[in-house]
């Protein structure tokens, strides 16, 4: 790099890295520290050193625990329908249709609304409209009202969360489907290969980096969501679909357990960080160049 | 190291800048302020039902005295939360409102000295927030709960005890109409309701502490027993309160479709939106264990932050004397917030209907006190909902069950 290429980067990283620093490093390392006083969030009152006990605490606590198996089941069923759809979508708004620009504008809209307010829209659709369908066409088996029956109300959340993502995924999966060189396609159909073997083969295989990417950001997406849990659920019925955000946040701002709220903060950074790198690196192996 | 050197003067840089600006605000603010004017305050509370009278009353405030106001948008449930939050980031606000007891101590060491105000020695014999013998709180006012019902369809003679008030609701659900509501807000749900049980008992504050030890148990107390058998009347006989927001409880009360609830007097202001209701409404007791009384406490109080500065605990003071003490203010408090004054300077004509029984009721001696004051921290919406939540939602499950689970939820809350 030249001497005046330094400065200019320098110009621009420098900014970032001092808001980057202030905003997340600093505030996160005094998290650490956090982690092991025990404090009710007063700055008045008196925060008392008690080392690895709000660790120890955490591993013990029920809710915690259950909260993390709801956030498990909650990750993986997203996951898939997210990335399923996503791709999907992408399939079919690359093939020569008529209406694949209106149908890309489409599929990609529900992500422009804020997930408050997608909860708060969907909570109206699960509870009031869902008992009207019931109601009125006697299928009350499937339409009930979701958000209080505890199973439903986390396929509940899968199904807003997916409404809001697949789109975004969608957009990946185009570029990375345009990035194809269609020579490889027609080629593969002068030997005689179908629709099927040509997906698997080939599209599938080249868009390697796009699956990286999307799994990244469902997989980290669907770990630390709390906007959708908390407008839609409120953690409810009886703590069936308090993921794990939201479970940190009642610890501290419910019962004022600032010290062991941080400490699962901690394992949950944690947590998140150990799954989403393997993923990425395991995806990344798969990667190929053509 | 140079990269260390370097990033310190950047950080030193950006801090000095910030301070800079911080000065500017501040002069402006002195500008603006003039002279003889009191410094703006700001002030944070949690009843959402009287936001908007309070930000009118503001107004007035400036009208007579030319200071400033600043109401912040309530907050409702999350109150605690960013009133916390705003007091940590040292933004607190210059007055805000705190419940009273638990709740009140967390907060003990930001109250100001209020004792020697004009308007303290008006508070009704021990209605005021103390912290040892300094007043430091004003009460909002007191307020009562208990069933409230629609006087066509209810006579109160058929809700004498467990067996005729199961019977009443299973008269009810016959009839299709629902008997008796509650809703799915954690403190309507079981936050209210459970404190009959709690009140009863001789020495209420002394059972919150023996049960917060393990040492009792809600499923051998005679009174909770009871409630239980309450909780099965109701699963068996009403609407599911799992369906039912505060808003379709009231409504549904208002329009004849539900013949009592268990609210407080606050709930008049949104029947009082659906004008005629075309009959009268009352308040009387949960018939439990042969309760006879409504609970009434003191919910809120107005404290002052000694954190802020001297300047704005004066004016801060300022306010609530006029609050207090001024036709305006009085007029407020009874008329567009419907508070029933825990003052012995106000007045208290024109109350509604449920605010005239509680009002009474506390004149005679005939309440219950609010032990759900002294709960653990949080309990209410974290462990005895949840707790409720499920025994609403699972058909099979029995009022003996459901005394166990709230006892394990308490355990947990309690820790």
């Amino acid at each position: 790099m030249s001497k005046s290429n330094k400065g200019w980067f320098a110009l621009f990283t420098v900014p970032l890295l001092l808001v980057f620093t202030t905003v997340v490093i600093i505030p996160f390392i005094i998290g650490i520290g956090y982690s092991f006083v025990s404090w009710d969030g007063i700055p008045a009152n008196p925060k008392v050193f008690v080392g690895f006990d709000n660790y120890a605490t955490l591993f013990r606590d029920d809710r915690f625990l259950t909260s993390a198996w709801h956030t498990i089941e909650f990750t993986v069923l997203a996951l898939i329908l997210v990335n399923v759809l996503g791709l999907a979508f992408s399939l079919l708004v690359t093939m020569k249709l008529r209406v694949s620009n209106a149908a890309r504008t489409m599929f990609f809209m529900p992500n422009l609304i804020g997930g408050l307010i997608l909860g708060y829209i969907w909570q109206f659709i699960f509870t009031d409209v869902f008992k009207y369908l019931g109601d009125k066409t006697g299928f009350d088996s499937v339409f009930f009202n979701w958000l209080i029956h505890p199973h439903f109300a986390l396929y509940a959340m899968v199904i807003v969360f997916t409404w809001q993502m697949a789109g975004y995924t969608m957009i990946i999966y185009i570029a990375g489907i345009q990035g194809i060189p269609d020579e490889l396609g027609e080629a593969a159909r002068v030997d005689g290969a179908n629709l099927w073997q040509r997906l698997t083969r080939i599209v599938f295989p080249l868009l390697m980096p796009s699956f990286t990417i999307c799994l990244f950001l469902t997989l980290s997406g669907a770990f630390k969501i709390f906007d959708v849990n908390l407008s839609l659920t409120k953690g409810g019925p009886n703590n069936a679909t308090e993921l794990f955000a939201m479970n940190i946040f009642n610890e501290i701002f419910g019962y004022g357990h600032y010290g062991l709220g941080q400490a699962k903060a901690i394992i949950f950074f944690v947590l998140v960080a150990a799954v989403t790198l393997t993923q990425v690196i395991i995806t990344k192996k798969k990667e190929v160049q053509y | 190291m140079k990269l260390v050197k370097r990033t310190s003067v950047l950080l030193t840089t950006t801090a000095l800048v910030g301070l800079l600006a911080a000065c500017g605000g501040n002069s402006n603010d002195n500008q603006q302020a003039g002279a003889e004017k009191l410094k703006k305050i700001s002030l944070f509370q949690s009843k959402v039902e009287i936001a908007e009278p309070l930000e009118a009353l503001a107004e007035t405030y400036k009208k007579e005295t030319g200071n400033e106001v600043e109401v912040w948008g309530s907050a409702g449930d999350a109150y605690m939360t960013q009133l916390q939050a705003k007091l940590a980031a040292g933004e607190g606000p210059t007055i805000f409102s705190v419940g009273t007891g638990a709740e009140a101590n967390k907060f003990k060491s930001y109250y100001a000295d209020l004792s020697n105000e004009a308007f303290a020695k008006n508070i009704a014999p021990d209605m005021a927030l103390k912290d040892g013998d300094k007043i430091v709180g004003v009460p909002y006012g007191v307020e009562g709960f208990g069933l409230v019902y629609n006087k066509s369809l209810v006579d109160p003679k058929d809700v004498k005890d467990l067996a005729s008030f199961t019977k009443t609701l299973e008269k009810f659900k016959a009839e299709g109409k629902n008997g008796l509501s509650l809703s799915q807000e954690a403190y309507f749900l079981i936050g209210h309701i459970i404190n009959t049980p709690f009140a009863l008992q001789s020495d209420p504050q002394g059972y919150i502490e023996k049960l917060n030890k393990g040492e009792v148990k809600m499923a051998d107390t005679k009174e909770f027993q009871e409630f239980a058998k309450f909780m099965e009347a109701i699963k068996t006989n009403t609407v599911n309160p799992m369906e039912v927001k505060y808003d379709t409880q009231m409504g549904d009360f208002a329009t004849g479709k539900t013949a009592m609830v268990h609210q407080g007097n606050w709930s008049y202001g949104m029947l009082s939106d659906y004008g005629d209701l075309g009959f009268e409404v009352g308040m009387m007791a949960l018939p439990l264990a042969g309760n006879d009384k409504i609970a009434v406490g003191v919910a809120s109080n107005w404290v002052v932050n000694n954190k802020a500065d001297a300047d704005q605990i004066k004016a801060a003071s300022a306010f609530l004397n006029w609050m207090f003490t001024s036709e305006a203010g009085k007029k407020a408090i009874v008329d567009e917030f419907k508070f029933i004054p825990a003052m012995t300077n106000i007045d208290a004509a024109n109350l509604d209907p449920l605010s005239q029984t509680v009002f009474e009721a506390t004149k005679a001696g005939q309440t219950i006190p609010w032990a759900n004051n002294y709960f653990p921290q949080g309990v209410i919406v974290n462990d005895l909902a949840p707790a409720t939540q499920e025994f609403f939602l699972s058909k099979d499950m029995t009022g003996e069950q459901f005394l166990k689970n709230l006892d394990a939820a308490w355990a947990k809350g309690a820790k």
